[in-house]
């Protein structure tokens, strides 16, 4: 019967608990909104990081990760193939493809830049990234031709250049002497990194291997069949690996991508937090006002014999129940709202070129993480735990026959 | 001879201020069981005090109060809850019924906090309030029924727990004549016929006049007990 007469009880002041119901429901809600558009924006920065440029892990030879050198190669062309094989075996892995990976200067008749100079078997990175869907002008390799280079859109506006713009790259070759080799841009990229568009530039193998006299292949991109528990399957990928050879998650290659992973997990706590803090002050207003309404009743029960025990628990179950009937509401909205726009997409063209900087596209689509409806429920649960703590010592300090009075 | 019910002894209590106050003022008495009692006086007479020490709400400055035995002076603040949930059934000038519940839910409310089995609940819940002529109204809840009613309710819920006796503080201050006799009529039936212990605090002539007993307190003092 005590659940009956709290459940009851918080029902007297009709409009009081609603507001309060509403603004758990309301603060859950947008927590839920938030957590779905943070999880969309940070999960399509790292997919498109994954898909486009890096990969979920990537191959070098130990050496190369001390120092990437162009002697740091991963082994003769048999040995590759045979690594390959080995790793695509695995049941998470969907495909691999191998790169020369130079550090090198571009030269432009404007300017010059440090670089990162790919080269690609264009076939493999047709099959194991989005990059040749990411050219805004010429072409990835399809054209025929010698010498040719994809490169960066920021690159090239730093640089002058244009589609069949020639420039020089300078880089050293497995013996350590520098090599020069003009190339003329076929292609123009941009992916939703520019930080990476500014750095990197592709070009087809077989031209590096004029210069540099043999296939060097210094990098295996290994692509999983899905972004989930990389870091386990890492481990797994590990396992089958040769010595000599080291492995770097998609973590590793671009920390800032693990790092805003962290963060976000981190700030979408804080958020969810505060949320609750407001909850948790609005609530507690609600039951101190209930207790000081109910003061004659509370000093009668007291008087007739209600101890503190179930003193205690009838407050804490209408706290709870003011939780247990605004949560829900709460998360079925969030969860509608969550879905709706999953659809729809956000749309942010407004901020365009700043979220391109940041790596992500202008319309977000948010995300539903199931996950985090547990950590909701849990802290809706203990914020209304917390909250019945002050109304029920205030109730249990009542002194019956004060109370009585009306005192 | 009739079984003392409740003992005082030398009892009293001050209110400390600038000035102490003896609501109670070294107060001897003893009520045996099946009384029909009065405690009369002025308002701020200590009838109340007096009241509220013998349903264990209010500690005495000193002196003693033995309830079937037991000095509830020297019991703990929950033991004393205890003690007043098995021992002391309680009628209220403003009723301070639980509005959320029915009259019959009001009644049984009690015999939940004794943990007493559902059923036993409902049948003595549906005996009492019958027994206070409130057959049919058992559902209805506290705003649905007159103060008349509401305090008819109260005096079930009061013989809920099987007291040993019940305190009624000014239960007819807010009752209209007709609403009065038919409570003091069941009151005193209650006591006929189980032989429930009452003690009244009261100024009511209408209630004083039922009782069988009469206690006149002034100043904290036993003036005369008729």
């Amino acid at each position: 019967m005590i659940f009956k007469v709290a459940w009851r009880n918080i029902w007297r002041s009709k409009v009081r608990s609603f507001i309060v119901i509403g603004s758990i429901a309301v603060g859950i809600w947008a927590g839920l909104l938030i957590i779905g558009f943070s999880f969309g924006m940070n999960n399509e920065r790292t997919t498109s990081a994954i898909g486009t440029t890096i990969g979920h892990v990537q191959i070098h030879s130990a050496a190369f990760d001390i120092e990437p050198i162009t002697g740091a190669v991963l082994g003769d062309e048999a040995a590759v193939n045979e690594l390959r094989e080995e790793v695509e075996r695995l049941p998470f892995v969907a495909g691999t493809a191998q790169r020369t990976v130079l550090q090198g200067m571009i030269n432009s008749a404007k300017s010059a830049r440090a670089v990162r100079i790919m080269g690609v078997w264009p076939e493999d990175e047709r099959a194991q990234t989005t990059l040749p869907l990411t050219l805004v002008e010429g072409d990835f390799f399809e054209s025929a031709g010698r010498n040719r280079l994809v490169i960066g859109e920021k690159l090239a506006n730093r640089l002058g250049l244009k589609i069949r713009s020639k420039v020089v790259l300078t880089f050293q070759d497995a013996e350590g002497t520098l090599s020069r080799a003009s190339f003329r841009i076929s292609g123009i990229y941009k992916t939703l990194n520019a930080t990476w568009d500014e750095f990197h530039l592709y070009v087809h193998h077989e031209d590096l291997e004029q210069t540099l006299g043999a296939p060097l292949v210094h990098e295996v991109l290994v692509r999983f069949t899905e972004t989930v528990d990389t870091d386990e399957k890492t481990v797994e990928l590990a396992e089958v690996l040769p010595n000599g050879m080291s492995l770097k998650s998609w973590k590793q290659v671009n920390p800032e991508l693990g790092f805003a992973d962290d963060m976000m997990a981190i700030m979408l706590v804080l958020v969810l937090g505060i949320i609750m803090m407001a909850l948790l002050f609005g609530i507690i207003n609600n039951m101190l006002m209930a207790i000081l309404e109910r003061r004659r009743e509370l000093g009668m029960l007291m008087a007739v014999g209600m101890n503190k025990r179930k003193l205690f628990l009838m407050i804490l179950l209408e706290t709870l129940m003011l939780g247990f009937v605004g949560g829900p509401i709460g998360i079925v909205l969030g969860d509608i709202s969550t879905r709706i726009m999953m659809r729809i997409g956000v749309d942010l063209t407004s901020k365009k070129e700043g979220l391109a900087e940041l790596g992500v596209q202008s319309i977000i689509y948010p995300e539903i993480v199931p996950e985090y409806y547990i950590i909701i429920a849990i802290m809706v649960v203990t914020t209304a735990l917390i909250a019945s703590i002050l109304p029920a010592v205030r109730a249990l300090k009542l002194n019956p026959v004060e109370a009585i009075r009306g005192q | 001879m009739s079984t003392p019910v409740i003992e005082i002894k030398n009892l009293e209590k001050v209110y400390e201020g600038a000035v102490p106050v003896h609501a109670v003022n070294g107060i001897n008495l003893t009520i045996t069981e099946g009384e029909f009692t009065a405690l009369k006086g002025p308002s701020g007479c200590g009838k109340t005090t007096l009241l509220n020490l013998l349903g264990g709400l209010d500690k005495p400055t000193s002196g003693s109060i033995e309830i079937g035995g037991v000095d509830i002076t020297t019991l703990s603040e929950n033991e004393l809850i205890d003690f007043r949930l098995r021992n002391i059934g309680f009628v209220f000038q403003a009723y301070n019924l639980i509005p959320v519940l029915s009259a019959q839910e009001n009644v049984s409310f009690i015999m939940l906090l004794q943990d007493r089995p559902k059923e036993e609940r409902e049948a003595r819940a549906q005996q009492l309030l019958e027994a206070v002529g409130l057959k049919g109204k058992e559902g209805q809840r506290p705003g649905q029924l007159s103060g008349g009613q509401q305090q008819r309710v109260a005096v079930a819920r009061a013989l809920a727990s099987k007291p040993q006796f019940v305190l009624a503080d000014e239960p007819t201050a807010n009752l209209d004549s007709t609403s009065t006799a038919n409570l003091l009529d069941i009151m005193e039936k209650l006591n006929k016929e189980e032989g429930m212990t009452f003690v009244f605090a009261t100024h009511d002539d209408r209630v004083i006049k039922k009782a069988r007993r009469i206690i006149s307190i002034e100043d904290g003092k036993v003036l005369s007990d008729e």
